[in-house]
């Protein structure tokens, strides 16, 4: 146990870090072959993907020499997506009725699912949230989440609606209540979790993002205007960088000071990232894609030499003709597209950020978790619900 | 190596860790994991050995836990020879987790063969279906839907300023399109009112709205030929609007974006692979209607007297373009395959009949109105 004690008054602190012990290499490996099993599944093995995922990710954490465990099951997942299917066939049909109509009627339409979708959004992100948490173990204590899921889509819909009437500067506001709703609703074992943060804590590094980014339009604007659109080859870069720069120094200040105000009785978590370590992430992240591209290109392209002869693959007219050997090439490269990019977004993205998060973090005042004792018998929640159908991104 | 196996311990009651010592014994008639505090030697718990089981995941480590025991219970063994001696002393230990396995993988087969019949059901059915569920639209909503269509490709072609088609509405040559349209349409029961437009744009295409309305594009019209390559063309758009082919794609491609999300998992469809993943199937159907729409073509040339060959030349004429426009040209919606081209020329022109669809001075004023 690598805990660093320090002496403060009469009271010993002790600080433990998080260990992530897990390697991109091992993920990706273990990536590969789900995703070549999704292949002759017809898509159904993602359920497994997913529970392998989150077992890769909770097992190489451990806290205090104890690595979480996840005990959620592929067939929760499986029978979740069914049940989140019987709310999307009837969206459906309202999707099918708007699109053979004209005029306002579709205008409204499309904006009410619109909104109906954001809605479902947030309650399905919170039933997510609950069902890991519901089958996360560490020393053989569950955690949980409660809290009702409407109550929070509601509070997110209300709050999302305030942020964009101001222009995005209530988010500070919405963001510190989301994560208290999140977090005083959240136990482990019998133990309520709290958090502390207000507005306040992001509102630095917030509104200074919110000023570049604005003072940079402006600027930009103005200077377009002023030179007739001359100065303004600069600005694409001017802006990527800016843009870029702003949004890596703010992402890496609020996971920083917002995890830093969760406790746990009397323990405390303490989060440090370095915006430049989430860029150079996403740096590697973009290089890596670009490799893959072009791999996957120079295959396509060597298959094409090969069998190509007769067929003409630059049209869709072409594609056609060329019958099977056409559909499987262009299924091919869809589908070797679709898992470069997912590949390696989970790969240097997702994992990247949550090595960061577990190698930043540090707890103070474990020793008092000692005590904890395992809640009550949880409501057995069937799979993720909407979370397996919404696409909602989480690990 | 350490004399005695040790682990370590967490009863599933309060979250405390502890390093144990492991002894099996067998004084209680069955089998029990007798576990004990390394450090005190007192005995914290006995598992029953029928009723331990060992948890799947990932690492090493021989993680156990207990049937009749709190949910959280663990034991847990960094790999070594204890846990190989354990796992050899309970044999039973990993039929849990096997079973498990073995339910897994059954469900899944299920699952797989289920969704395959519905593929099939889907690649086979759906085209039978959206063709019922088509005749099921009243035509007046399929007639508006074409009109906000309409709405939609005017605005595009005209560019900022008002829509304007070649000729006026009683010119000699719209008057000519509309009485062959009108003969076409003649005796197929449909409910719609065709309407031809000739739009003046570099594009070499054609094409049929819901209800009614037909584009042909003046870049089109310079490479026609001849008045039976203009006929076959119309005769052709004619055939989708009377098949109601634009309903029916659209009938197709939600039951597509359907599947794809399913496969997917991505219900919302909004992502680009759940786009492009439904395009590459919906452009399977298409195929199908376009051969339903040359059929109707050739029907109409036998009963009009124009061959609708010329159809399949003026197709061929534009496969060997190499513009920049042919992505976005006839041949993307309107491919020639081998096997099109032959169903096209095996088409029979009744022989008795000669009458070309338009007269020599239609087809200049056709020609000629843009």
């Amino acid at each position: 146990m690598s805990s660093i004690a320090t002496l403060l008054g009469n009271v010993r602190i002790t600080r433990v870090p998080v260990k992530f012990t897990g390697t991109r290499a091992e993920l990706f490996w273990r990536l590969v072959r789900g995703y070549l099993l999704m292949i002759p599944t017809l898509g159904l093995y993602r359920f497994w993907v997913t529970t392998m995922k989150r077992q890769f990710y909770w097992h190489n954490t451990s806290i205090d020499g104890d690595a979480l465990e996840y005990s959620g099951t592929p067939l929760q997942l499986l029978i979740g997506f069914l049940f989140a299917l019987a709310i999307f066939l009837p969206l459906y049909f309202v999707f099918f009725y708007l699109s053979t109509q004209v005029g306002p009627v579709v205008l409204v339409g499309y904006a009410v699912v619109a909104a109906l979708f954001w809605f479902l959004f947030g309650y399905a992100s919170y039933r997510g949230r609950d069902f890991r948490l519901s089958r996360t173990l560490w020393r053989g204590i569950r955690f949980d989440q409660q809290g009702n899921a409407w109550a929070y889509a509601t509070r997110q819909f209300l709050w999302s609606m305030l942020v964009l009437a101001t222009l995005g500067l209530a988010y500070p506001f919405m963001s510190a209540d989301l994560w208290r709703y999140r977090y005083t609703n959240t136990w482990y074992g019998d133990r309520q979790f709290g958090f502390t943060g207000t507005w306040r804590t992001i509102a630095g590094p917030f509104y200074r993002a919110y000023a570049t980014f604005a003072v940079l339009v402006g600027a930009l604007l103005g200077v377009g205007l002023l030179t007739g659109g001359a100065a303004m080859a600069a600005a694409p870069f001017l802006a990527v960088v800016l843009g870029f720069g702003g949004f890596f120094y703010y992402r890496a200040r609020e996971s920083s000071r917002m995890f830093s105000e969760v406790q746990l009785g009397t323990a405390r978590l303490r989060v440090e990232i370095k915006a430049r370590a989430l860029a150079a992430q996403f740096a590697a992240y973009s290089g890596m894609l670009t490799v893959a591209f072009i791999i996957i290109g120079l295959v396509g392209y060597l298959v094409t030499l090969l069998v190509q002869g007769q067929f003409d693959f630059t049209s869709l007219a072409g594609i056609a003709r060329a019958g099977w050997i056409g559909v499987g090439l262009a299924l091919g490269g869809y589908l070797a597209s679709l898992a470069a990019l997912s590949l390696m977004a989970e790969v240097y993205l997702d994992c990247g950020y949550w090595m960061l998060v577990a190698r930043g973090a540090t707890i103070v005042g474990i020793e008092s978790l000692s005590t904890v004792r395992a809640g009550s018998e949880d409501k057995s929640l069937a799979g993720e619900g909407l979370a397996d159908a919404l696409n909602v991104g989480s690990f | 190596m350490e004399m005695e196996p040790t682990g370590r311990y967490y009863d599933g009651l309060v979250a405390a860790r502890r390093y144990v010592t492991l002894a099996l014994t067998r004084d209680a008639g069955s089998a029990e994991l007798i576990i004990a505090d390394r450090d005190t030697r007192e005995e914290l718990d006995r598992w029953p050995v029928d009723s331990v089981f060992e948890l799947a995941g990932l690492g090493d480590d021989l993680r156990l836990g207990a049937a009749d025991r709190p949910y959280g219970a663990r034991l847990t063994l960094p790999t070594g020879e204890w846990s190989t001696a354990l796992r050899e002393a309970i044999p039973g230990l990993g039929r849990r987790s096997r079973l498990e396995r073995g339910q897994q993988r059954r469900v899944l087969a299920g699952a797989v063969a289920a969704l395959v019949s519905v593929i099939a059901a889907y690649v086979f059915g759906v085209p039978v279906l959206a063709d019922s569920a088509t005749n099921l639209v009243p035509p007046a909503w399929e007639i508006r839907l074409g009109e906000g269509a309409r709405l939609q490709i005017e605005a595009m072609l005209g560019n900022g300023r008002r829509f304007e088609a070649c000729g006026s509405e009683f010119s000699q040559a719209n008057r000519a399109i509309d009485r062959f349209a009108a003969e076409v349409m003649a005796g197929t029961a449909s409910p719609f009112t065709p309407r031809v437009t000739i739009v003046r744009s570099p594009l070499t295409n054609a094409f049929a709205l819901p209800g009614g309305q037909v584009y042909y594009f003046s870049g089109l019209l310079e490479r026609t030929e001849t008045a039976d390559e203009f006929a076959g063309v119309l005769a052709h758009e004619l055939g989708h609007v009377v098949h109601r082919h634009g309903m029916e794609m659209l009938i197709e491609s939600s039951a597509t974006g359907l599947l794809v999300g399913f496969v997917l998992g991505d219900m919302t469809n909004l992502s680009v692979a759940a786009a492009a993943g439904a395009t590459l199937i919906d452009s399977r159907f298409s195929r199908e209607a376009e051969h339903e729409a040359d059929a109707f073509a050739g029907a109409a040339g036998n009963r009009l007297g124009f061959s609708p060959q010329a159809l399949a030349d003026l197709l061929g004429l534009v496969a060997e373009d190499t513009t920049m426009t042919r992505s976005l040209a006839l041949l993307s919606t309107h491919p020639l395959t081998d096997e099109r081209r032959a169903a096209l020329e095996a088409l029979e022109v009744a022989p008795a009949i000669t009458r070309p669809a338009f007269s020599d001075i239609e087809w200049q004023s056709i020609k000629s109105m843009c």
